[in-house]
């Protein structure tokens, strides 16, 4: 005998979940705005690297403490602002409504989204890692499963934000400015566009509670193998000693999935408000 | 073994806000029956179909389909229900061919591409982008969509608005094949003669509630027979004789004056005698004379000014 339970909580297939990936990269693929915004901006931001070579800021190279940075903020266009234009767009145009009426669950239809952003995060990513290593004196990631992590988590906090904003924007139009908050607040206050390190403690505090300020603090942390979450000068850690550094990061992650999660299943809507 | 009748609505209301969409309607459809919801715009019929599509709770009441609470259990009722949407949710960018390629993937033991878009007309379509299909174009799509996965129940939403006469009628063909072939089928329509034509029981709605429910038969019974002719330039309308004590109204059509008894009963026979009598007694030919029983759109219309009043 099998209970009644909500739909969405049983997991989703995988097959099904390729299935749905499938469909969003071929509608990726012909939509060419849509396109710019998770290939082109990436290739924009790595070109801006290239003067900062051989700078040296907080004890590492310029290029690749931008780059890292880069690394982490990328999720903001692969996997925030890419997911808050297609969701706004097929709620508008009724095809997340048509796909529901198949026999797909709702997480599947969501979670192939997701997954399709976090195939496109990973291009990018392991592009940059590339460019960072050949081509402005990187090295390989030094603990690359906790920069696996901390990419993951970034994933998951701004795809449940990007279910949430979504919700609140009328229209894909409005989608361009819906983003901007949280889009300037992560470039501005997760230390990626400038070091925070002339702010006040207390400011400095508060912007480490930002959604991207964990993904970065990790990803460095991960890449370098040295401390990116304490203060002062960034100490090497050892093997898993960059897991014990970025605790308090993944904390912070984890915060934001909870709340992320809450405020998707307020604001989340699969079909336009009715006149 | 199924005893329970794959659609059941028992008081269901909904609201949008203040406004009650649906006031209360209950009504059943029995398995392998082409059920219609006739209404004009905004008479819930939508609301009532998406309700039982499973895109909303039930405000209150009840609704089952295949026995399952179809919001609750929508994973279970899916994939065994097909849906036509009244409007929109294609992708442009995608093929006809390919729209029908990926639903496959999306649907359980689904049918053969070909077994859908021949019958849909769109046979010679398949390798243009949807957002180039005529409008009625797009509803067939739609239907070969809905049709995929061999559903146990349809539900069509206006499922001909916007095709001409001929695709009308080809789709006319296909809904009646699948409920030739057991399908159990609900759809909304204002077309009266689409209704006429496919329901085997129709519901006529107005402002949220059922006003009249059954066969074809059932719904135009004891809404009168119709007489009908152009009042004969040199009378007026109280010169005209009662017909069994009915009096005539007047309509116009075409700029001409039109005389119309509406008699009940077995009045038709007898009413008729008694105006041929009449005219014939005054040698006046009466242009355009009409005897026919009521038809479901003299009941629609009745229906929605009664309910108005």
């Amino acid at each position: 005998m099998t209970l009644a339970r909500p739909a969405g909580i049983r997991p989703p297939g995988l097959a099904p979940l390729a299935r749905v990936a499938r469909l969003d990269l071929t509608l990726l693929w012909r939509n060419r705005s849509a396109l710019f915004t998770v290939a082109g901006l990436p290739l924009l931001f790595a070109a801006m690297l290239v003067p900062m070579k051989g700078k040296p800021i907080e004890g590492v190279d310029g290029a690749l403490l931008q780059g890292t940075g880069h690394l982490a903020f990328f999720v903001v266009f692969a996997v925030f602002m890419n997911l808050v234009n297609g969701l706004t767009a097929r709620r508008e145009d009724l095809t997340l409504k048509r796909l529901r009426g198949t026999a797909l669950s709702d997480s599947e239809i969501l979670g192939g989204g997701v997954l399709t952003a976090a195939v496109m995060y990973a291009v990018q990513a392991g592009a940059l890692l590339v460019l960072l290593g050949a081509a402005l004196g990187g090295r390989f990631p030094a603990d690359p499963l906790l920069l696996l992590a901390g990419l993951g988590g970034g994933v998951a906090v701004f795809a449940l934000l990007a279910f949430a904003v979504s919700g609140l924007t009328p229209n894909s139009d409005m989608a361009a400015l819906t983003v901007l908050p949280i889009m300037f607040a992560c470039m501005g206050g997760a230390g990626v566009m400038f070091p925070l390190d002339a702010l006040p403690a207390a400011a400095q505090e508060a912007l480490r509670l930002l959604p991207l300020s964990p993904v970065v603090e990790i990803v460095r942390t991960a890449y370098f193998g040295q401390d990116f979450v304490a203060y002062g000068p960034h100490l090497g850690v050892g093997l898993l000693g960059g897991w014990e550094a970025c605790a308090r990061s993944f904390a912070v992650l984890a915060a934001w999935i909870v709340v992320g999660r809450l405020l998707a299943a307020r604001w989340f809507r699969w079909e336009p408000r009715r006149a | 073994m199924q005893t329970s009748p794959p659609i059941q609505v028992t008081g269901l209301h909904q609201r949008y806000g203040g406004f009650e969409a649906v006031a209360g309607i209950s009504f059943d459809v029995r398995e392998g029956e082409l059920y219609a919801l006739l209404g004009t715009n905004g008479a819930g019929k939508t609301t009532t179909l998406e309700t039982l599509e499973g895109h909303r709770p039930a405000h209150a009441g009840t609704v089952r389909v295949l026995g399952r609470d179809p919001h609750r259990d929508r994973r279970d009722v899916r994939p065994r229900i097909g849906i036509m949407l009244q409007e929109g949710g294609f992708f442009g960018d995608l093929t006809v061919a390919e729209t029908v390629a990926h639903w496959r993937g999306f649907t359980p033991r689904p049918r053969d591409p070909d077994e859908v878009i021949g019958p849909a007309g769109l046979a010679d379509r398949a390798d243009v982008r949807v957002r180039q299909l005529s409008g009625g174009q797009k509803r067939r799509l739609d239907l070969a969509l809905a049709l995929l996965g061999r559903p146990e129940v349809l539900f069509l939403d206006e499922p001909t608005t916007g095709m001409d006469p001929e695709a009308r009628r080809a789709t006319w063909t296909i809904v009646r094949d699948v409920v030739d072939a057991g399908t159990t089928v609900l759809l909304t329509t204002h077309y009266l003669e689409e209704a006429e034509r496919l329901a085997d029981r129709l519901a006529i709605m107005h402002r949220g509630r059922i006003e009249l429910a059954g066969t074809v038969r059932e719904v135009v019974a004891g809404h009168g027979d119709r007489i009908s002719f152009r009042l004969p330039e040199r009378f007026q309308v109280a010169e005209l004789p009662a017909l069994g004590g009915v009096r005539a109204g007047i309509e116009v059509d075409g700029g001409r004056a039109v005389a119309t008894y509406t008699v009940t009963g077995q009045g038709l026979q007898a009413g008729l005698y008694d105006l041929l009598r009449w005219a014939d007694g005054r040698r006046v030919a009466l242009d355009g004379l009409h005897a026919r029983s009521a038809s479901l759109e003299d009941v629609f219309l009745s229906t929605a000014e009664g309910a108005d009043q």
